[in-house]
């Protein structure tokens, strides 16, 4: 392999160095006779060794002597979501890239904007997207999502003027430790927390509103994805090892509200981290640029668009991992694995994700398989665990991995939100300042422990409220006109729970009588029992009977779901559930370990009536 | 008719005595009241013991000795915690439940017998009373400060205790006697309560004989984990802070996390388990030193108490909440923690671990006592899967959707 590899580079190795001189002789001459730009920003970093000149990318005019006169062209500067500038910029030569941004959900934000319309006033039959461009749907059907800005309700203001900010389409500034560039950028060319650029261009030095650095950053790091994904589930948060739980704003740091502030005037706490983030790994190592960057065709939901599970790299009950060996030269395993410490070669063996497409940084090699840091080059090696007793339990075939391994969760209970129409408040999609301003109370957070059900997939998941909202409209004459009103979900006014990966995985998973024996898990919320009675003691504000916390009641016997679990096929687990995992207590205060074999078929419980248990049980 | 007229007295009368007073009263002479005159005309002022009621309610002056008057437990905390950085502190930051009278409490709707309203004036928040009526803290920041409210003050809707479900008052058990004598209650659960023996748990004898009733029919209890006061010598700094402004405005109240679920346990001065609660795991920031490279969050005490949540219930946890659950008696197993507390500089390694913490009118239990109680002897299994059975025997395989 390695002789193969040199073979390569002796031949290519020659015109490649040509090419490269010729491009630096040429870029130097046009820059010392013809250019300003770099008069101007002088010390300004190169993007990176591949791309040349300024005006490639940027436009403008770099004969002229003038600031004005130079920078008359520029892409898209006269628009305030940059559009314009990336179609220019990068599309020209990342066409592949650019095409399947327009599909990916980062910048679509349909279902941001679909579940939105859930919890308010429901879906009107019709599509929306940020700007409504056409797609192509996972299918491959073309078809032709609407703006949002023509989705003339609630559900579309509260896109437009709150959840629109991260959308990766438009520049979102002002805002500490959230603020991004807008299209390729909001990626690639990385804010610092204050959003200023901080390089060697000292007319640009300190300026708000740029890239920290001109240096293109081919491989995204952890606190790039955190500048959207620290809201709603938190995910950037909790893997870090971030809560920004009850905001008490303590302990302070040096006088200031602390420990760690981030948006909104949240302080950040520590929480043990996700064991992925401890081993040194980042966001993007998991992350495949399909999931992050999609894959050319549209999605109603991310779950839908993510590529990835965790049995791809850790296997399966019965499965271990796929892999496929890189053939072609046009591998995608090859051509994304440029900028990593050990590029990928022909005859690797690389992992594939849930949806048969190749890791470009996982591969199977001396019967082990490996994940390659992408920025730091480190390898970690995944446990296989298929086969194992633990997770051969019979009744457990249903769970996530992340049921059991899931060390937090974050579930913030109770979202009120309220419409001020006596106020104004900025559409960040239209660009102009309309009436009605949006603003949110909250009644608890929490972390642990956390309720499961069934998800999409038929498996049981944690899930998190999704949304509980509880909406109030004030008039422009201050009458209120809804009052924390509970919107319909299929056909019922209830609050809602989403299936949801909390992105904070343990090594260890929870414990079989921490699970079972705790009516919490099941979605009782914080509970007491009584006869056949399970009472939830953290109680909704609008209705006495039913636990704020929680999604089931349990009346003399009877199992009762009050709260919808989203996504198709998703719901709360039934009685006849509730029932057989509760029923696993009657065996576990004796076989408490997942190794026991008598987990390795379906438990019976007349088996306490045989004469071996009578004797054990009665003391004997 | 009778209601009528009622109404028109108290009416007259609470234009005409400063205190509006109930029938009995109406018949008196108002001297036999107001005896003195001057800056001793309130009959009912702690500054001269009540005098005036007092000549008939003989010896509930004795009250004005007692916790609710002297609040000595409180001052000697804060003595030994914010004391020793603000001589000023139990001044500023404590004043608001300082019992000045009879009325205090006796005022409401006429001279009458305290409602469970009267008591909460002062026995809310984070002390128990509020508890009794479902109400329990919300986080401090104003994010959380929303919702159903009582006095301004909003709270997290929790179950209430059954008693005061019943209609029953605080008096009920605390009865003007017991408090003017400096007991805690006039009735504690079993003066009315026999544990049946038809709960499984009542016929394990160390249940019985170990635990506080409401070691385990308390249903939740308020928590509040790292007490921070921030003192503020000048106003701009509390910008940052979005923090409800509490007694004093030179401090702000916050926390680093509020619970509310089953509480913690440990032993009590009767040698009994009984739920305890951090009070206080204090800190203490000034904000214009830390600004200076000083000190900042110092932790000026890491105390449990002992205590009785007033959220009684018929029900219980399950057994496993105890005997399979270290974390509720602080012997939270590393592999379990949450919350990172060393790296946020908090100076315990975490709440729910005994060490560098102590309980003020009690202990912790012991590890070696713990694991006794953990281990699962034949008759714990036994009577494990006895409840349990007896529960799913119960449980219908149908639900409603």
């Amino acid at each position: 392999m390695q002789i193969v590899t040199i073979r390569h580079s002796k031949i290519n190795i020659v015109p490649l160095l040509l090419i490269c001189l010729l491009i630096c002789l040429s870029g130097c001459q046009t820059r010392s006779k013809q250019s300003s730009c770099v008069r101007c920003h002088k010390g300004i970093e190169h993007v990176s060794k591949t791309h040349g000149d300024c005006t490639i990318c940027h436009g403008g005019m770099p004969r002229e002597e003038l600031k004005e006169n130079a920078h008359k062209g520029l892409f898209g500067s006269a628009n305030p979501e940059y559009i314009g500038r990336w179609e220019n910029g990068c599309a020209p030569c990342h066409r592949y890239q650019f095409e399947r941004m327009k599909s990916n959900l980062m910048y679509t934000a349909a279902g941001m904007i679909r579940n939105t319309q859930l919890t308010w006033e429901g879906e009107d039959g019709n599509s929306y997207t940020t700007h409504g461009e056409k797609q192509f749907d996972a299918s491959g059907k073309h078809f032709s999502p609407k703006p949002v800005a023509e989705l003339d309700n609630l559900s579309g203001e509260l896109y437009r003027k709150f959840c629109a900010r991260c959308h990766v389409g438009a520049e979102t500034s002002g805002v500490y430790a959230a603020s991004h560039a807008s299209g390729c950028a909001a990626c690639h060319f990385p804010w610092n927390n204050e959003g200023t650029y901080e390089g060697n261009d000292k007319t640009m030095k300190g300026k708000a509103g740029h890239s920290a650095s001109h240096a293109m950053t081919p491989l995204p790091d952890t606190q790039v994805c955190s500048r959207c994904h620290n809201r709603s589930g938190r995910i950037a948060f909790s893997y870090q090892g971030l809560y920004d739980g009850n905001n008490g704003l303590v302990p302070t740091r040096n006088g200031e509200a602390g420990p760690v502030m981030t948006s909104g005037a949240r302080n950040l706490t520590h929480i043990t981290p996700d064991v992925h983030f401890a081993a040194g790994m980042t966001c993007i190592d998991c992350h495949t640029s399909r999931d992050v960057m999609g894959d050319g065709f549209a999605y109603r939901n991310m779950y839908l668009q993510t590529e990835i599970s965790c049995e791809d790299c850790h296997g399966g009950a019965a499965d271990v991992p796929r892999y496929r060996e890189i053939i072609r030269e046009n591998d995608e395993a090859l051509r994304e694995s440029r900028s990593y410490k050990q590029p990928n070669t022909y005859g690797m063996r690389m992992i594939q994700t849930a949806k048969g497409r190749p890791y470009s940084n996982v591969f199977f090699r001396d019967n082990i398989i490996w994940l390659q840091g992408k920025q730091s080059g480190k390898l970690h090696r995944s446990k296989v665990i298929t086969g194992t007793p633990e997770h051969t339990i019979v009744g457990h075939g249903r769970l996530e991995c992340y049921a059991c391994h899931s060390r937090t969760s974050v579930q913030c209970y109770g979202c009120h939100t309220r419409y001020d129409k006596s106020k104004t408040g900025m559409d960040f999609i239209k660009g102009v300042e309309t009436p009605g301003a949006f603003s949110e109370t909250e009644d608890y957070r929490m972390l642990y422990p956390f309720p499961l059900a069934l998800n999409q997939r038929g498996r049981i998941s944690p899930v998190t409220p999704g949304c509980q909202t509880f909406i109030t409209v004030a008039e422009a004459d201050g009458s209120q006109s809804k009052t924390e009103y509970v919107s319909k979900f299929k056909g019922a006014q209830q609050l809602r729970f989403a299936p949801f990966y909390s992105h904070n995985t343990g090594k260890k998973a929870i414990g079989c009588a921490e699970c079972h024996g705790n009516p919490d898990f099941l979605g009782f919320g914080q509970h007491i029992m009584e006869g056949n009675t399970i009472t939830g003691t953290l109680i909704c504000e609008r209705s006495d009977s039913k636990p704020l916390d929680g999604f089931l009641t349990m009346k003399n016997g009877r199992v009762n779901a009050y709260s919808a679990i989203t996504r198709e096929n998703s719901r709360p687990l039934n009685g006849i559930e509730v029932k057989r995992t509760l029923s696993v207590n009657l065996c576990l205060p004796c076989h408490d370990k997942a190794r026991d074999p008598i987990y390795r078929k379906g438990i019976n419980l007349r088996a306490l009536d045989d004469t071996l248990h009578r004797q054990l049980l009665s003391g004997q | 008719m009778r209601w009528m007229i009622l109404c028109i007295v108290s009416f007259c009368l609470a234009n005409s005595v400063s205190a509006a007073a109930t029938a009995t009263h109406v018949g008196m002479a108002c001297a036999s009241c107001h005896r003195q005159g001057g800056s001793e005309s309130d009959p009912a002022a702690r500054s001269h013991r009540a005098g005036g009621c007092v000549s008939c309610h003989q010896g509930h002056e004795r009250i004005f000795d007692h916790a609710m008057g002297q609040r000595s437990g409180e001052k000697e905390f804060v003595q030994r915690s914010y004391g020793r950085f603000d001589s000023g502190f139990w001044e500023k930051n404590c004043n608001s439940c300082h019992l000045k009278g009879c009325l205090d409490c006796h005022s409401d709707g006429g001279m009458s017998t305290p409602s469970v309203a009267a008591c909460q004036r002062c026995h809310n928040g984070y002390y128990t009373g509020w508890d009794y009526s479902g109400r329990a803290p919300r986080e401090d920041n104003i994010r959380y400060q929303r919702g159903i409210a009582v006095n301004g003050a909003p709270f997290l809707k929790m179950l209430p205790d059954v008693h005061y479900s019943a209609g029953m008052t605080c008096g009920a058990c605390h009865s003007m006697k017991s408090l003017a004598e400096g007991k805690k209650s006039s009735h504690g659960c079993l003066d009315c309560h026999k544990p049946s023996p038809k709960v499984l748990e009542h016929r394990i004898p160390a249940h019985l004989q170990r635990l506080e009733c409401y070691a385990c029919h308390s249903a939740w209890a308020p928590q509040e984990y790292g007490t921070f006061f921030l003192r503020f010598r000048d106003q701009r700094d509390k910008d940052d802070f979005d923090l409800t402004q509490g007694a004093s405005v030179e401090y702000l109240r916050s926390a680093y996390l509020k619970k509310q679920d089953a509480p913690p346990l440990g032993i009590n001065s009767r040698g009994k388990v009984s739920p305890i609660r951090p009070m206080f795991i204090a800190y203490y920031t000034d904000i214009m030193t830390a600004k200076n490279n000083g000190p900042e969050n110092t932790l000026l005490a890491a105390e449990w108490r002992a205590y009785f949540p007033h959220t009684v219930q018929r029900g219980s946890v399950t057994c496993e909440a105890c005997h399979d659950n270290p974390t509720r008696f602080l012997m939270e197993p590393e592999s379990r923690r949450i919350y990172n507390l060393q790296k946020d500089g908090m100076g315990l390694e975490s709440f729910w671990s005994q060490r560098g913490q102590r309980v003020s009118n009690g202990s912790f239990m012991d590890a070696a006592r713990y694991l006794r109680m953990s281990s699962k002897s034949p008759a714990y299994t036994k009577a494990y899967i006895t409840k349990w059975k007896t529960f799913l025997n119960r449980v219908e395989n149908s639900s409603q959707n």
